[in-house]
């Protein structure tokens, strides 16, 4: 029953699964069952998909994969939803302080043109709302608020403006215009200004005092309107249980990236971990469920590195990965192609180090928001990433670019020149759309390539 | 030891028989590519064997590289375009430090290190610009062939502006400059730059010399002269361009293996 850890087809989990209930092994949460039933659901990227074999990652799948469920149920039992968009981690941690309120992040839907392989045709409908291909696939979350399949219309839809990309706030002013109150607020552009007290943030950045009072203020505006659809008031001990809840979560996920980064062989699919890392930005709509389902994934990781195994040859190249990939393929290849993932900034490196405990519950929540990379200057985000794949031993870096996204556009050149200066080490660019598939080959060649260079230095 | 390197690129397969001991190329051919990938490079390998008296047991490794690598069956191993055309380049030019490469459908820059080996590279290969492709498609326009571009275009006396990068758009925009009196001579000028332009833009700054020009566009006259232009540099073109990703798979194929694997 046991099986060393690998990566396996769908088939295979369907066999492995089948096996596993038969011996009683696996545990029981109502949102289980085998992967083979999403495909039935519509998933239809998961054929073409390889995953890691323990029930800790199939738990993790699974939850992944029912959060439409569980939104609709959280509707029909009379809990609030509240979407919560942009800000990468700061407002959900507010909405789930309060009881009876369910965030959830619908930017989230741009993984769903993957998932389900164009067949839910939400970019379809983003693009006869004049928001085409040439914006980000976050887009689909238009269509996703039109339709009303992947998730309720929300009772609140709270979203971060000011220093965010540009196609994200065009897509958000059609959404808005279309009928969808939105309830914003801003977020500046973080920097110090001369002659003014810097405030230190998480990550290594700084941000002048009066930009944390400002984004403190704002949070205040946020939590009155959550209180007033909650019904209810937010103390101070509350928001702060709820940011211990939510350090919960980042502890997990620090301790599991840890242990990924570290080990040798890699203990873990680059796929694997980068859902788990989304879990910090949005709990996947239950933070409790959460916590359980990443301890159990700590625990298996652990485990695995305890007794020297892995999913991976132990010589695969460490690669650092930036920017997550709208079409979840690619982290396969990623390994096909030799390399492993050996540390990732996917524009959520604020939401996996905990907040703060030992100030005000918003002035921590402040703090944490202006750490985003994404709030930040092009060039603190590259040297950042260049110091973390340093201090991680990395011997590559890949820029996956969002087709569309401004900030890839933008960004790539500075984080690529960035890292081969200050790092020394081997930088591709790539582009990933939703589905990749025919791009697979030119896509093998450069990660391929990149891995060649890595292990020829190696070598040298 | 004999090795063998089969570039299986998207418009001809290219063989290069190696005489690794001695250092001597025995045999270096291309075929125009088809349909059936494997066939043809199967064919011309051994067609080269038997013109110089082999067998397939005379060679000891088998490096396939190129777009089409992982359909070669007679290969022992894959290895990507871009460190093969490293090593080739490495052989027949070891100072160069740039490598710059178009074929029928990519481009890529190489940046290397002392020792010849890929130090950074960047690719293009989203969209026909920038590629043999585009060149051909523009030959057909103005009813050359593809190694008239060169000439037609050195007798410009003002280069045509061509603004779209997009083949399809270029192709729009060279009938748009027909139909208005342009010269075919002044617009093959003009695509010449606006691709070398492209290319040049790929590459970014600071590209070290000597800069080395290999693959089949390389064979287009004038090509390596707008490269030239474009990146305020020398380009020169490598020996025999097209076959320098073969020579290289073939150098590879000699390095990382032990000598007559196929013989055991």
């Amino acid at each position: 029953m046991s099986e060393q850890p690998r990566q396996i087809t769908l088939d295979e989990w369907e066999a492995r699964y089948a096996c596993l209930r038969a011996a009683g092994v696996l545990p029981e949460y109502s949102y289980g069952g085998p992967l083979g039933r999403h495909v039935r659901d519509g998933d239809l990227r998961l054929r073409k998909l390889r995953f890691d074999n323990s029930p800790a990652a199939l738990r993790l799948w699974n939850f992944l994969l029912t959060e439409e469920e569980r939104l609709h149920q959280a509707r029909r039992t009379g809990s609030k939803l509240v979407a919560t968009m942009k800000d990468l981690g700061t407002v959900p941690v507010i909405v789930f302080a309060l009881e009876g309120l369910v965030a959830f992040y619908p930017d989230g839907t741009w993984w769903t043109p993957c998932v389900m392989e164009h067949c839910d045709g939400l970019l379809r409908v983003a693009d006869t709302l004049g928001i085409p291909d040439t914006f980000c696939p976050v887009r689909a979350m238009l269509g996703a608020f039109v339709e009303e399949r992947q998730f309720p219309r929300p009772d609140l839809i709270v979203c971060s403006a000011g220093a965010t990309c540009d196609d994200f706030s065009a897509i958000a002013g059609r959404l808005e215009s279309l009928g969808f109150p939105i309830f914003w607020w801003e977020i500046p552009h973080r920097q110090a200004f001369t002659g003014e007290e810097a405030v230190q943030l998480p990550n290594g950045f700084v941000a002048a005092r009066s930009q944390v009072a400002f984004v403190r203020d704002e949070l205040e505006r946020v939590k009155a309107a959550l209180e007033g659809l909650a019904g209810r008031r937010l103390d101070e001990a509350a928001l702060s249980d709820g940011i211990r809840q939510a350090n919960g979560v980042r502890g997990l996920l620090e301790e599991l990236r840890r242990l990924v980064f570290t080990a040798n062989p890699c203990p873990l699919p680059a796929m694997e971990l980068l859902i788990a890392e989304m879990f910090a930005i949005h709990f996947c709509s239950d933070r409790a469920e959460c916590l359980v389902i990443l301890a159990e994934l700590v625990d298996e990781v652990r485990r695995r590195v305890e007794a020297g195994l892995g999913v991976l040859s132990p010589e695969a190249v460490r690669v650092y990965w930036v920017n997550p990939v709208a079409d979840l393929r690619v982290m396969n290849l990623l390994e096909e192609c030799g390399g492993r993932i050996g540390g990732t900034d996917h524009m959520i490196c604020h939401a996996l180090v905990p907040i703060p405990e030992d100030v005000a519950p918003l002035e921590a929540l402040a703090r944490m928001a202006l750490a985003d990379p994404m709030v930040g200057s092009s060039r603190e985000r590259a040297a950042r990433i260049s110091r973390e794949a340093r201090a991680l031993g990395c011997e590559a870096v890949v820029v996956s670019r969002i087709p569309g996204a401004s900030h890839c556009g933008l960004e790539g050149a500075i984080i690529a020149d960035t890292v081969r200066r200050e790092a020394g080490l081997t930088v591709v660019e790539i582009e990933v759309p939703p589905l990749s598939d025919a791009m697979l080959p030119t896509l093998r060649t450069r990660l391929e390539a990149l891995v060649e260079t890595a292990r020829e230095r190696r070598r040298a | 030891m004999i090795t063998a390197g089969i570039d299986a690129g998207s418009r001809a397969i290219k063989v290069v028989l190696l005489d690794a001991r001695q250092d001597r190329v025995l045999a270096a051919e291309a075929v125009d590519q088809g349909v059936q990938q494997d066939a043809l490079a199967t064919e011309l390998f051994d067609r080269l064997l038997s013109e110089n008296g082999l067998g397939r047991g005379d060679v000891c490794r088998i490096v396939a590289t190129g777009y089409g690598r992982n359909l070669v069956s007679l290969a022992d191993t894959t290895i990507t375009e871009i460190t093969c055309h490293a090593a080739g380049v490495r052989r027949v030019k070891p100072e160069a430090r740039s490598v710059i490469d178009i074929g029928g459908q990519d481009s890529k820059v190489m940046r290397l290190d002392a020792a010849g080996g890929v130090r950074d590279f960047a690719m293009n290969d989203r969209c026909a610009a920038g590629t043999g492709r585009f060149l051909e498609v523009v030959a057909q326009r103005l009813g050359v062939r593809l190694d008239e571009l060169g000439e037609r275009a050195g007798r410009s006396r003002s280069p045509a502006f061509i603004s779209s990068t997009c083949v399809v758009f270029a192709e729009t925009e060279i009938v748009g400059l027909l139909a208005s009196g342009t010269s075919p001579e002044d617009i093959a000028a003009g695509v010449l730059q606006s691709f070398a332009t492209r290319v040049a833009a790929m590459a970014g700054r600071g590209l070290e010399e000597p800069i080395v020009f290999t693959g089949g566009v390389a064979l287009v006259p004038g090509m390596a002269a707008a490269l030239t232009e474009a990146l305020g540099r020398p380009v020169e073109i490598a020996p025999d361009p097209r076959m320098t990703g073969a020579l290289g798979a073939a150098i590879l194929a000699a390095r990382h293996s032990p000598s007559n694997v196929r013989n055991q």
